[in-house]
């Protein structure tokens, strides 16, 4: 029998049945796919991010968007020219009512983007009339055909500041500011957001990259009619530097705000790694256009199962555990070494461990040609362990500490 | 992951298995460990070095993979069709403790065919500045030897009695385990080496050897295979009884002469040209079609594979089984009788080592006996090589670097191991080749 733990968060006062929502993207266009995604399981929506036609017209680029495959490994990430939304306000509008008429419990973000003071006003005033449960402003999308929008917003700590203030002002909703990666730190940028009163930060949007060129016409992709720009790159590839991200935004004193998380999850183990980070909400895209909608069912099954095995009542037990154990590496412990410690029972004899540690690392790696198994010469193992990232076998190679009396061999010439 | 055979296709006579896409190919080099010591490679007895190639593949380096195989092995894309590689390259794979070994040849196969399509040319011409060779019989041995001293800038030319090439591959291996154009490709880059092949030309007599010599060929290398085929005695007499070796070609070459359609067929035999003699004649669309052989179905010479197929394409095993007689009418065979054995001494599959077991008699009515049962080499060997040292059924005597007894005159192939793979005919005649260059470098 199933036995469902308690899944619920609260954030920014607002109650979610689970963490998980579907970021402000084409996940999220209209309300029949929203829907969609409620009855899947999904405890929250992004909306894709609202504009404002009269004062810019979106028209997407095509094709919008391409795919990072690694080998046979497909869509390892996505890369994306998307805009905002290019459907009107007022069927938006009407799409935000009927959403939450249908689905009082679900939560409604309305994720909004204005390119003046007048534009956030409106955009801000009407999602709430329209039931929205909280407001996110877009202040990070990296391919606004608009030059005064998106990232460009975000690298600007007083516009955020400004337009933040000019939002709060017009609302009382909850206010999300969303940050862009495509700097070199977030705090600052947060900082602002919080100066301008917003509630809560989200992060990552995605990272500006260029995934492909067309070796034949020299032409980067997505292949725009002859053209290409770095734009927005998501996915599974982006989540350790989302996970990054995430951390020092958690990790903040001076901040101190909840964080809504992204970039990459698809798992409830990619779930849980933010949470431990210091999420309380987290939000996805690139998974749900891969996979659909009815990934959420894993991820609430999973961490569920995860949270009923730990006897963990509430998420808010394990939000931020992981938080403390990450420092600067000037606090690290050097002390404690490390040596490979292999399992010649688990061993296939394929050498892969010798071939890496013979030109990546320290040469501590006898291959036995006769028997095809492999040893460490413990005194010249760096405890590196990239011998062990690079076995087939997941478990065969482990490590163990070692007395560090002795100074390891860096080098024999 | 090997692709499925498809049946339809050895009804039609194509190949019966598809090439490999980029994608899948793609795929499967992804699958590969890269091992460091690579046991794939040194599984191949040609050195034809499916570590190497693969990691290519991997590596987008497509053409690099097509340049490996065919400087490694001339025969590059027959052997990515027919080579037994479960007892060779991939069974030695090490992803095999974890899961289904790579799909070797499978991978070169589409190398070759890559290769093939952008029109690659992976082998530098012959200089022919380094001594003339000559190589009787342009079957496997004769073409890997060919190549191999043709890098090294010999005049190599190839004797050859039949009108085309490629000798045992070219009249006996069905077009459902090899497209004819696998092996013209190799024959293509074989030629691209500066080969040449004179056809209808046998080396059959003392005077056409020593023509050789006075035409300046400085070593001779035979590989003029196994021609001919043994016959069971109660067999020798009736026109319906055919070797395998006359079967095959016809099934090949003049199917509509055979006029198989709705007939029954009895193929003698146990390995893997009795399967394909057996597949053959249900390609053709025989009706019955029975394999009889001495082993039982676990003792079967031929491969795991082939076995598979001759079951899929639903020829009835009589394993385990002798032919004893034969019912005729004339000098025509219209059925054979038989019974079942048992081994007097386990794990020893000769004939006098088979018990009978008395009330297994069985009697079949067949329209066409197909004998599968060996073959040894042509009268013609001891002809022109005079005072040759053979042994067992004929074949030449070799040291180990493929030197007969007589000075300038080397062998490989199946004239000398008796009856092997391509593989093996192509790994001889490679060692073949580095040792009459040797032998020549030696005495000049």
């Amino acid at each position: 029998m199933k036995n469902n733990a308690d899944l619920s968060i609260n954030f920014c006062g607002v109650k979610f049945e689970n963490p998980f929502c579907l970021s402000s993207s084409p996940v999220g266009y209209h309300a029949e796919m929203c829907a969609r995604a409620f009855d899947a399981g999904w405890g929250g929506i992004v909306y894709k991010t609202l504009g404002l036609e009269k004062s810019f017209k979106v028209v997407m680029p095509s094709p919008r968007l391409n795919a990072y495959h690694v080998g046979d490994k497909r869509f390892v990430g996505l890369q994306n020219a998307e805009q905002i939304t290019d459907r009107p306000i007022a069927d938006n509008i009407k799409d935000l009512l009927w959403l939450k008429k249908n689905y009082p419990n679900k939560v409604l973000i309305s994720s909004i983007m204005g390119y003046v003071d007048e534009d956030w006003t409106e955009l801000a005033k009407m999602s709430e009339d329209a039931g929205a449960d909280l407001l996110e402003l877009n202040f990070s999308c990296p391919q606004m055909a608009h030059k005064h929008a998106g990232h460009r917003i975000g690298q600007d700590f007083h516009a955020v500041a400004a337009f933040t203030e000019v939002v709060k002002k017009a609302s009382k909703l909850p206010v999300i500011a969303k940050m862009t990666p495509n700097i070199t730190d977030m705090i600052p940028v947060a900082l602002a957001a919080k100066e301008g009163g917003a509630d809560a930060i989200s992060a990552i949007n995605t990272i500006r990259a260029i995934t492909d060129i067309d070796i034949d016409n020299f032409t980067p992709l997505p292949n725009i009619h002859g053209n290409s720009s770095p734009t927005g790159y998501s996915g599974k590839a982006v989540k350790p530097i989302a996970m990054r991200f995430v951390s020092e935004l958690c990790n903040s004193k001076q901040l101190n705000l909840p964080v809504s998380a992204m970039g990459g999850i698809e798992t409830w183990v990619d779930a849980l790694h933010f949470l431990l980070l210091g999420a309380t909400n987290l939000q996805v895209t690139s998974g749900i256009m891969r996979y659909g909608y009815r990934i959420v069912e894993d991820m609430i099954e999973g961490l569920s199962d995860y949270m009923i095995e730990r006897q963990i009542k509430s998420l808010d037990e394990i939000i931020g555990k992981a938080a403390q154990k990450i420092v600067d590496p000037s606090d690290f412990n050097t002390r404690y070494q490390v040596v490979s410690v292999i399992d010649e029972n688990k061993c296939i004899g394929c050498g892969q461990c010798f071939i890496s540690c013979q030109d990546g690392a320290n040469q501590a790696i006898k291959f036995d040609a006769a028997t095809r198994k492999v040893s460490v010469n413990e005194e010249r193992c760096l405890g590196c362990l990239l011998c062990k990232h690079v076995c087939p076998v997941w478990d065969c190679i482990s490590y163990k500490e070692v007395d560090t009396s002795y100074t390891k061999h860096a080098a024999i010439f | 992951m090997k692709k499925p055979i498809d049946t339809q296709n050895i009804i039609l006579h194509k190949c019966m298995r598809e090439t490999l896409t980029l994608e899948a190919a793609i795929k499967e080099s992804n699958r590969c460990l890269l091992c460091h010591d690579a046991p794939c490679s040194a599984g191949c007895p040609a050195g034809t070095d499916p570590g190497k190639f693969i990691r290519q593949i991997k590596f987008y380096n497509y053409k690099g993979a097509a340049r490996t195989i065919r400087s490694n092995n001339i025969l590059g894309s027959v052997c990515a069709h027919i080579c037994p590689v479960e007892k060779l390259c991939e069974k030695a794979c090490s992803i095999k403790a974890l899961e289904d070994p790579i799909n070797i040849n499978g991978l070169q196969r589409f190398a070759t065919e890559y290769g093939k399509i952008h029109k690659l040319e992976p082998l530098k011409r012959s200089k022919k500045n380094n001594g003339k060779i000559a190589i009787i019989g342009c079957g496997p041995a004769g073409m890997s030897c060919a190549s191999q001293l043709a890098k090294m800038d010999y005049d190599v030319c190839i004797f050859e009695r039949e009108p085309s090439a490629g000798g045992v591959i070219k009249w006996n291996i069905p077009e459902f385990r090899l497209p004819e154009d696998a092996l013209n490709y190799d024959i293509e880059n074989l030629a691209n080496q500066g080969v040449e092949i004179k056809f209808n030309s046998a080396i059959d007599s003392k005077e056409s050897l020593n023509k050789l010599k006075s035409e300046g060929f400085e070593a001779v290398f035979i590989s003029s295979g196994l021609s001919e085929a043994f016959m069971l005695d109660m067999f020798k007499t009736y026109t319906n009884a055919l070797d395998y070796i006359t079967f095959l070609r016809q099934v090949k070459f003049g199917k509509d002469k055979l006029n198989l359609k709705d007939k029954n067929i009895a193929v003698i035999g146990g390995g893997s040209v009795a399967i394909d003699s057996a597949v053959s004649a249900k390609s053709c669309g025989a009706n019955r079609v029975y394999l009889i052989s001495l082993e039982h179905l676990a003792e079967l010479p031929a491969d795991e594979e082939e076995i598979k197929l001759a079951q899929l394409m639903k020829i009835i095993f009589k394993s385990g089984s002798q032919v004893t007689g034969v019912i005729q009418d004339g000098n025509i065979i219209t059925g054979i009788k038989g019974i079942e054995i048992d081994w007097v001494q386990e794990g020893k599959f000769t004939p006098d080592n088979a018990r009978q077991v008395s009330g297994t008699e069985f009697s079949l009515n067949v329209d066409l006996v197909v004998q599968a049962i060996g073959t040894k080499p042509g009268k013609e060997v001891g002809n022109f090589a005079e005072g040759i040292k053979t042994k067992g059924k004929g074949v030449i005597m070799v040291n180990d670097t493929f030197e007969t007894n007589i000075p300038w005159i080397f062998a490989g192939g199946d004239v000398v191991n008796g009856g092997a793979t391509v593989v093996q005919a192509v790994a001889e005649g490679k060692k073949a080749a580095e040792s009459m260059d040797k032998y020549l470098k030696n005495r000049r």
